[in-house]
């Protein structure tokens, strides 16, 4: 049985939102290592957007194409599914009509899930995208975690931690945020899956400026301290954790450390500490979404907490 | 009133399908769209047999078919599996659930791959019920 309203993060229930030739089953599969921390039960949704089922003309809505193109997505869930099933996972099924935001909330909020993952991939050097805003958007309204998958290029898996676990070494960006704090609680859940972890905190060359190299110094102690104990705390769990500490524009410098690191994923919190859930992702993890070439798993602030801010 | 047969599936089709069939054969039908309603009219209705489907949202075949053949009360009521799920599948899934620590649960009466035919549903109802 799933228990949400313990504050401890789970990860029992994955939705997995797939357009096919965006997220497949090779993906899928990748995410099984979650079973390391709990997965159950997937949940398969393939949302058919309404422009695919609309008549010309204003003639309104094509129900064979609409019953085509469920039975294409149901006989590809029935092979998923058969293999899941075969591995001991509860599986379930959701093919609808509609826009993909609003149908995958709905159905987190039915089946309780603890993870979305939608896709996302590079097409021919161009960063092609679920729909327009639609993962964006899907960000700023879920209540759960996001995982945006895209595969990595071949070169970047040199090894087979890499290939085998997108897990395996993960880039934790820190802004002390309360949604970044809950990203550790997370990855705490995770440890059976996670090797790595580069914790990494970028300041801004701001702070920096006008002040003495001692002031500096003393700067880099203090954020390097709290990260230390973030590190500490995880690696009391048997996570691997690293503390560095960045100075520059964060999109850029959280690139520059995962590509530093090899990382297989980046994770952070959903937005910063002055802006509350539901309204507003913050400029960094969009541009990370939209940018970076990298999976990333987005966690949203807890309700309590975007609450108490607002 | 004839006996009561529970159909649990999530296509609206395949609800209507066998619904007609159980009602054309003299069965009372009950019907529920997922494995959650499903225990529910189980435990409200007491049907004399379930068709079940296997993959379906909030709770599959294989979850209910588990907590139903485990079931002191239930254990005993036929299951007819009616998925597009394939038969050797199924059996693994229970097989790896029971190796995992759940106990062991028999195979299902019958197992039928959809799309069924009607006649061939009720001729398996019929030689099961009796």
């Amino acid at each position: 049985m799933n228990n949400k309203t313990n504050k401890k993060p789970v990860l029992q229930k994955m939705m997995f939102v797939t357009q096919f030739e965006k997220l497949g089953f090779g993906a899928l599969q990748s995410l099984l290592v979650l079973r390391g921390a709990g997965l159950e039960h997937v949940i398969l949704m393939n949302v058919i957007e309404r422009d695919r089922v609309a008549m010309h003309r204003g003639l309104g809505y094509d129900k064979d194409e609409e019953r085509r193109l469920k039975e294409q997505a149901n006989i590809r869930f029935i092979d998923w599914a058969e293999s899941l099933f075969e591995k001991g996972l509860e599986v379930g099924d959701y093919i609808v009509v509609g826009n993909v935001v609003s149908q995958t909330l709905e159905a987190v909020a039915e089946e309780n899930a603890d993870l979305i993952v939608i896709g996302q991939r590079k097409r021919k050097m161009v960063e092609f995208f679920y729909s327009g805003d639609d993962i964006i958007e899907l960000l700023r309204r879920s209540p759960r975690p996001v995982l945006i998958y895209k595969e990595l290029d071949s070169n970047s898996c040199t090894d087979a931690c890499l290939a085998d676990n997108p897990f395996c070494r993960t880039l934790l960006a820190m802004d002390w945020s309360p949604a970044s704090l809950l990203a550790v609680e997370y990855l705490k859940t995770m440890k059976n899956v996670v090797q790595d972890i580069s914790l990494i905190h970028v300041a801004s060359p701001k702070e920096l400026k006008g002040t003495s190299s001692l002031d500096i110094q003393k700067l880099r102690k203090e954020k390097r301290g709290r990260l230390a104990k973030i590190c500490d705390e995880l690696e009391a769990e048997g996570i691997n954790c690293r503390p560095h500490l960045y100075v520059g524009e964060p999109v850029a410098e959280i690139l520059r450390a995962a590509q530093e690191f090899n990382a297989s994923m980046i994770v952070m919190g959903s937005s910063g500490t002055s802006v509350w859930h539901e309204r507003w992702i913050g400029s960094t993890p969009r541009t990370i979404v939209e940018k970076s070439p990298y999976p990333a798993l987005i966690i949203p602030q807890a309700k309590e907490d975007s609450d108490q801010i607002q | 009133m004839g006996k009561k047969i529970l159909i649990v599936d999530d296509d609206p089709d395949v609800r209507l399908f066998s619904q007609a069939v159980l009602e054309e054969n003299g069965y009372t039908p009950v019907v529920a769209k997922n494995g959650e309603e499903g225990e529910a009219l189980i435990r409200q209705e007491a049907p004399d047999m379930i068709l079940l489907d296997v993959l379906m949202p909030r709770e599959s075949g294989i979850r209910l078919y588990r907590n139903m053949k485990t079931h002191k009360k239930y254990k005993n009521i036929p299951i007819i599996i009616l998925s597009g799920i394939a038969e050797k599948s199924f059996l693994r899934s229970q097989k790896v659930l029971t190796e995992f620590g759940g106990d062991p649960v028999p195979d299902p009466e019958a197992y039928l791959e959809k799309p069924v035919d009607g006649e061939e549903l009720a001729n398996t109802i019929k030689k099961i019920l009796g």
